[in-house]
């Protein structure tokens, strides 16, 4: 019997389709075709980029944009949204508009060109989360900016356009929708029960041990109840913080330890999945909020969104968390 | 005289183009997809490039990081009649991403700004 599942957070009802009884070598990936050629994001082509805005691991004495580095962070070349100009808010009729100004960025994840994320040593995947942090910081000073979404795409079917292990992040001058229904939601938990709605799946995921995939002194992952995708994950700092941009070198450094794990897990289960990831953290300028808990949450390309996932909000997702959870133990239990 | 090597798959570009740029004292050799382009820029030694991105076989943006592979410092000109290649990093390899417009002006001021 298939079974509907509500997102205790959103309130998105996914359908897991149970009874297809799918095991993860049931997934094809296609092979990722890489075109090779001149990579713009590689040492030595530093000019192609605009100029980076930030860079670790320069060798003293080297200048801006010369080639060595570990992480750079530069300005997307063809952006989507600028960064010059005035908001200048308009309505039109019932209709409101704004300028098109945003901040998009490129976060340069290793000089390696072939090196995937989840292959990078904890020293230097520790830069990359320091990089998201720095920028976010910095971006918080523009009072143009409401939110920095921070993202990555890996695999062509999950939006990545360049093998370079990369990622992005946008300021945005206002919330996300998604970000503005989570914060709703967590609220809602939080009136009522006056308790942190993320405090508490992770006090249950760790009680019952059905969907826990993995675990650090600092951070837990979770297969969450009700997932849109196969194997996704959320990775959620065990201590309450709502703001990303508060968390300090020790976390960090637990934090690319988790990541390294869980997408370890991930591609043991199915080898070079394309997934996107994204941070989930509290608005620029916000107060620290007692209802709201940063996290990243792993979503694998593994399922395709078609009409009826775009008619009614569900997602059908052949495998309930809790086997997924299982094969992400037992690949955890085979390393 | 400077060279220009067009890469474009439809020949009303090619008939366009040719006569504005040869009206602007350059020469123009033209590629009409992919494999020919790699193979007249080897020929010709094009001064600068100007590169078409939906094509039939290999696309765009494929040829573009060919290009640069061979000659990092050739000036590529991206120019498509659609701008969600800009969401594709491999675009960054050019110099400019301009979008088709019946009027050449920015295309023109591009390649001048490459080729003086």
């Amino acid at each position: 019997m298939p079974e509907l599942r509500k997102d205790p957070i959103l309130g998105r009802w996914i359908i897991i389709a149970t009874e297809r009884g799918k095991r993860p070598t049931d997934f094809i990936i296609e092979e990722t075709k890489t075109t090779g050629g001149f990579c713009p994001l590689c040492p030595g082509n530093e000019k192609t980029t605009p100029p980076e805005v930030m860079v670790y691991g320069r060798v003293p004495g080297m200048p801006p944009n010369s080639s060595s580095w570990l992480v750079r962070v530069v300005p997307n070349k063809y952006p989507a949204l600028v960064i010059e100009g005035e908001l200048d808010k308009q309505g039109e009729g019932l209709y409101d508009k704004m300028n098109g100004i945003g901040a998009h960025e490129v976060i340069i994840e290793t000089p390696n060109h072939n090196e995937r994320f989840s292959d990078l040593e904890p020293e230097q995947m520790t830069l990359v989360f320091t990089a998201y942090r720095d920028r976010i910081i910095d971006l918080s000073k523009d009072s143009r900016f409401s939110y920095v979404m921070v993202f990555k795409n890996y695999g062509r079917a999950a939006g990545a356009s360049l093998e370079h292990s990369h990622s992005q992040l946008v300021a945005l001058p206002i919330l996300p929708r998604m970000v503005v229904s989570e914060l709703a939601g967590s609220l809602s938990y939080y009136r009522y029960k006056d308790r942190c709605i993320f405090c508490d799946i992770i006090r249950q995921e760790i009680q019952q041990n059905v969907r826990l995939v993995c675990e650090n002194d600092e951070f837990i992952t979770v297969a969450p109840f009700a997932p849109r995708t196969p194997f996704e994950m959320w990775i959620l700092p065990r201590k309450h913080a709502s703001s990303y941009s508060e968390i300090d070198q020790q976390g960090l450094e637990r934090l690319a330890a988790i990541f390294k794990e869980s997408l370890g897990r991930l591609d043991a289960c199915i080898p070079n999945v394309p997934y996107n990831f994204v941070l989930h953290t509290q608005p620029l300028r916000s107060e620290p909020l007692e209802h709201f808990h940063w996290h990243f949450e792993i979503v694998p390309k593994l399922t395709s969104i078609a009409g009826f996932e775009w008619g009614s909000g569900f997602y059908i997702n052949p495998m309930p968390p809790e086997d997924t959870c299982r094969y992400l133990q037992e690949a955890g239990e085979k390393k | 005289m400077k060279k220009i090597l067009l890469v474009d798959d439809e020949d009303g570009i090619h008939l366009l183009y040719r006569e504005e740029f040869e009206e602007e004292g350059y020469e123009v050799v033209s590629a009409y997809n992919g494999d020919q382009a790699i193979e007249k820029f080897q020929e010709e030694k094009p001064d600068l490039v100007i590169l078409d991105i939906n094509m039939p076989g290999m696309n765009g943006i494929e040829v573009l990081r060919r290009l640069k592979e061979i000659s990092p410092e050739l000036p590529v000109i991206l120019s498509s009649a659609y701008t969600e290649y800009k969401q594709d990093f491999g675009s960054w390899a050019s110099e400019e991403y301009i979008v088709k417009s019946s009027d050449l002006t920015e295309l023109k001021n591009a390649v001048k700004k490459y080729l003086q």
